[in-house]
């Protein structure tokens, strides 16, 4: 064992260097980020870039610390609905992650551990939606929304995302390993299915609870595609759709943008470090071998 | 008698199974099946989006979509991009992920660890569109990435094209998307790693191998279930993939190199409006789907051999 | 805690599924305007939509505003599912697909205060309407007007040891030469252009490049694409000499210029943009707008041109959804006349041409700076192309030009390809 020691130093120093470099690569971008939302655009697109936004930018009489910023919350057209935008956004993602948490278990367990006639039909039709892109779909699902007179509405922007075949997917891997022994044994006792749902296999499924509610309410949260469609009125746009204006072609600008994206990204983040233990823990409960 | 009985009750049990699908089969029906239906009928229609006439027109679009360049934007052009984004980005995914996962196993203070996570899964907290943002600014010729380039390459001045040319543009993409999603599958695979038991690791430290040889023989075998689920996953979401190839087409960049084909599908259905080659289009990238998780199923079956 | 947050999001839930949907009753008229996005003009717009509404208590005019990039899809989208909206406004090149669809209604004269076609032609300048009229009828009336010609910043041709009165370009040669002075590299990397085009809106300002030459888009009689092989294959080699590959003088990758050129950075010294831009200076940077260090000067040609052809110019028409009933389509018109009638506001405000007659030969339109040389430009330009498949066309000439300028595509395979592609696309509809 000794003998290695020396080896195992280099090795280590060697490993640590690896980490570091892979630890630049990933957080540097959003570092240029935060730093960038406190520039102007001549100073994001330096050659050389300095880091430190330089002092004559403050000094100058036009700008203060946090004009960027200004001007990402007031918009193009002095019209602040970024704070409406970004509640729009909450609203959707936890509504769609909830649903998504309680739809997909109790379907998950549906197809875990009964044996009906025709599971595997529906598991497998289920598994199909997973493979057709979003955008073969889109002009149909447009048809079915505003067929409902759903149109800028939270319903219109909730409701096609209520529940996900991941979501069910990973409900069913998880619930396949869960002892049945546990849901006989209250069959026993006279708990009624439901009962035993909700009192059983629910409480049981906390850690798989928490990273499909994190990924949904993730995804949700990134969707661009679906509300630039059904939210066109300005209150009903979310957070994604007015990250976008900045980046049109007719008011590029560069500083604005950061302060925006620094500014959208802000909840996520808190929510990421606070649940962090979920999101790292959690996101591999999927995993085949206890499936 | 008595098994008679048995049988109603488990039968009574099996219809609250399916009562329990149903909510979920309901939205599913009117968001997914539908639409998806909906989808494939138009397949095999000369649809556009404006008129409200449409005839039936067999296979037509598929022969088209085969045969013919959709308007200088062919098919064959978007499987090759799908392809070359799929392959070039999920096999170092992979082996960087389970290397990083690895090496992270070997710290020895679980602190350590718990930041390295962190920090490499931070990228994927953030929203596509603000990660698009970021990069085309950083990709601009006066960007960042030209200056480290240049730093790197002791080179002065030199403009890499890195949005432009045309196989810089796919190495972009594909720096944008392995940057968004390695943090999650080091993570997968750190979890696949913590089920291992340390019992075989001190067996093999007993046996005198070397690391070397015990993540070879030992690790790796093990980790096979993990590895085909993780592969197999990032394979799925690599041929989905479509904002990042369309915000960069958006910023100027050329179309060609990274029309994939959910972009291709989003040209032809959406802005060029012919709904039926659309359709025939994402009927092609369903089977291709299906093919990789037949694929998926039968490594995961080959796999579930592996015992501890 | 954990009650609070379950009562939360029963409460979210709730709200979520109640809120908006209010009903409407049956003789309320609900006009959704959808139009693009325009930081300076959406004040004025909602005013006057304020103002309408006041006129008549029984119109609700709901306005959403998109990016002009998308909203063509968005309004396709919408008719596609059969909910387009009321009144919308496109560029020429999206007109002939909602018209030749019967999406779009013919104009209601008298809803609208003129009395017959004749009378609505007869109130624009000549050409304006061209594009939106079928068979008589007219289909949409222009929100604005736009031309293009080249913006210039002084300081920056000073800096470069220039005159800007006298060395301006004339010719697309000159083009060259002059960029050639004002760049300002880091070796292959443009720290300064000269000049940028108008990527990638290459039927306004490549097309035109083509025509001096001699060539066309398209035959007189739509049966042939990409006429004038010497034409277009120097223009293409033109292209390819200014990209990075030749002369390096600027690509579709950097910033675009006409939002950089507000900001007087010194990073560009030219650029492609309408009058609109003025009133863009003017809001973004009055500083600079007062300086009088910016001018405009023509769309330049080549030296050995055959015809004097400028930039395009096209416009935004709005439209009615022909799907509606009769008196939403008569009370969309009359919202649509009602919104026209400010034409001097528009110009002044936001610098927007509505091209009447009235005010293209008014004095708030001849005060307006630079105004002549663009309504110099207007008379060497034609329509910007509307027929069937514009806008796949102008993707196709991107994937040349940009074929040839950044992927090493030979100017002559990229012609061929072109060609096929064009040609393929007008034989669709024979």
């Amino acid at each position: 064992m000794n003998k290695f020691v020396g080896k195992v130093g280099i090795v280590e120093i060697l490993v640590w260097i690896f980490l570091i470099l892979v630890f630049l690569f990933t957080v540097t971008p959003i570092v240029f980020m935060v730093c960038a939302s406190f520039m102007d655009s001549r100073q994001i697109l330096a050659m050389p870039f300095h880091w430190i936004p330089s002092s004559d930018y403050f000094t100058s009489a036009d700008r203060t610390f946090f004009t960027n910023f200004v001007k990402a919350i007031m918009g193009n057209n002095e019209n602040a609905t970024f704070f409406r935008n970004m509640f729009n956004s909450f609203v959707v993602a936890i509504v769609d992650s909830v649903t998504t948490v309680l739809l997909a278990s109790l379907c998950g367990y549906g197809l875990a551990k009964f044996n009906f006639k025709g599971r595997n039909i529906v598991f497998m039709s289920i598994m199909a939606t997973m493979m057709i892109p979003f955008e073969a779909i889109m002009i149909p699902l447009y048809m079915v929304v505003s067929g409902m007179d759903l149109m800028n509405s939270y319903r219109g922007l909730i409701l096609p995302f209520m529940v996900s075949a991941f979501g069910v997917f990973q409900m069913r891997q998880y619930l396949l390993t869960f002892p049945s022994e546990y849901l006989d044994a209250a069959r026993v006792d006279g708990l009624s299915e439901p009962r035993i749902y909700s009192s059983i296999v629910l409480p049981n499924c906390k850690p798989v609870i928490a990273t499909l509610g994190i990924l949904s309410f993730r995804n949700q949260w990134d969707n661009l595609l679906w509300p630039l469609l059904v939210a066109q009125r300005e209150t009903m746009k979310t957070l994604p759709q007015y990250i976008t204006q900045f980046s049109e072609e007719k008011m590029t600008d560069e500083g604005a943008m950061m302060a925006c994206a620094f500014l959208a990204s802000i909840p996520m983040i808190i929510l990421f470090f606070a649940l962090s233990r979920y999101f790292l823990g959690g996101a591999a409960v999927y995993d085949s071998r206890k499936g | 008698m008595k098994k008679n009985k048995v049988y109603s009750i488990e039968q009574q049990q099996a219809r609250w199974g399916f009562l329990f699908t149903v909510p979920c089969l309901i939205f599913f029906a009117v968001f997914s099946f539908y639409p998806i239906i909906y989808a494939f009928q138009t397949s095999f229609t000369d649809r556009q989006v404006l008129s409200r006439n449409y005839d039936y027109v067999g296979l037509e679009n598929y022969v088209y979509i085969f045969t013919k360049n959709n308007g200088g934007f062919p098919l064959s052009n978007s499987i090759r991009a799908t392809l070359i984004f799929t392959i070039g980005t999920f096999i170092p995914m992979i082996i960087m992920s389970l290397i990083i996962a690895t090496f992270l196993m070997q710290l020895r203070r679980d602190k350590y660890r718990g930041f390295f996570q962190l920090m490499y899964y931070m990228p994927a907290v953030l929203s596509s569109v603000v990660a698009a943002a970021i990069w085309m600014i950083i990709f601009d010729p006066r960007g960042l990435m030209n200056q480290v380039s240049n730093f790197i390459m002791r080179s002065s001045g030199v403009d890499y094209n890195w949005l432009v040319d045309p196989v810089m543009l796919q190495v972009s993409t594909i720096i944008i998307y392995f940057w968004k999603y390695i943090g999650y599958f080091v993570i997968l695979f750190i979890t696949g790693l913590a089920a291992i038991p340390s019992t075989i690791y001190e067996a093999a430290t007993v046996d005198g191998s070397s690391r070397w040889h015990t993540f070879w023989k030992i690790t790796l075998p093990l980790l096979k279930p993990t590895t085909a689920m993780v592969s197999i996953m990032a394979m799925l979401q690599c041929l989905k993939t479509f904002s990042t190839q369309f915000m960069l087409y958006q910023g100027g960049s050329p179309r060609a190199p990274i029309d994939v084909i959910t972009m291709n599908i989003y040209f032809t259905g959406i802005r060029n409006g012919r709904l039926g080659r659309a359709s025939a289009m994402s009927l092609v990238l369903f089977v291709i789907m299906l093919v990789f998780t037949y694929l998926q199923l039968v490594a995961n079956r080959s796999s579930e051999d592996v015992e501890y | 805690m954990r009650k609070a947050l379950s009562v939360l999001l029963v409460l979210l839930m709730a709200f979520s599924v109640f809120a908006g949907g209010a009903g409407e009753s049956n003789d309320e008229i609900v006009i959704e305007f959808w139009t693009h996005e325009d930081a300076t003009r959406q004040a004025l717009e909602d005013q006057y939509i304020a103002e309408f509404e006041e006129m008549h208590p029984n119109v609700t005019i709901n306005a959403t505003r998109q990016a002009s990039s998308r909203l063509v899809e968005l309004v396709q989208t919408a008719f596609a599912a059969g909910e387009g909206p009321t009144v919308f406004n496109l560029t020429n090149d999206a007109v002939y697909s909602f018209v030749s669809t019967g999406n779009v209604a013919p104009m209601d004269y008298e809803a609208a205060g003129y009395a017959d076609a004749a009378a609505v032609e007869d109130a624009y300048i000549d050409g304006m309407l061209e594009a939106v009229t079928y068979d008589g009828e007219v289909y949409g009336l222009p929100l604005e007007l736009n031309n293009w010609c080249i913006f210039i910043n002084k300081q920056v041709f000073r800096d470069a040891g220039l005159d800007p009165e006298t060395d301006y370009p004339k010719t697309w040669e000159e083009m060259v030469e002059v960029s050639e002075k004002l760049v300002i590299r880091d070796g292959d990397i443009l720290v300064r252009r000269g000049y940028d085009f108008r990527y990638p809106y290459y039927l306004e300002t490549i097309v035109p490049m083509v025509e001096q030459l001699g060539g066309k888009l398209i035959s007189d009689d739509g049966t042939e694409a990409i006429i004038g092989e010497d034409a277009w294959i120097k223009v293409l080699t033109f292209m390819q000499q200014w990209g990075p590959n030749g002369l390096n003088l600027g690509s579709p990758t950097y910033t675009n210029a006409r939002s950089l050129f507000n900001r007087n950075n010194n990073d560009i010294a030219m650029c492609t943009t309408g009058l609109y831009q003025e009133a863009r200076i003017r809001s973004e940077n009055p500083e600079f707008y007062e300086s009088g260090d910016w001018m405009v000067v023509p769309y330049p040609v080549f030296e050995d041109a055959v015809a004097d052809v400028s930039a395009c110019h096209y416009g935004q028409y709005y439209m009615v959804n022909a799907n509606e009933d009769p008196e939403t389509i008569a009370m969309a018109w009359e919202f649509i006349a009602f919104m026209l009638s400010h034409g001097e506001d528009y110009l002044t405000k936001v610098n927007l041409i509505q091209p009447t007659k009235e005010l293209m030969n008014s004095d708030t339109y001849k005060n307006m700076p630079y105004s002549d040389v663009f309504t110099y430009d207007l008379g060497r330009a034609h329509v910007l192309y509307y027929g069937p498949h514009a806008n796949e066309i102008q993707s196709l000439l991107r994937t040349a030009i940009e074929g040839v300028m950044l992927q090493g595509v030979t100017p002559e395979d990229a012609y061929t390809q072109l060609k096929t592609s064009v040609q393929e696309l007008i034989d669709e509809d024979a």
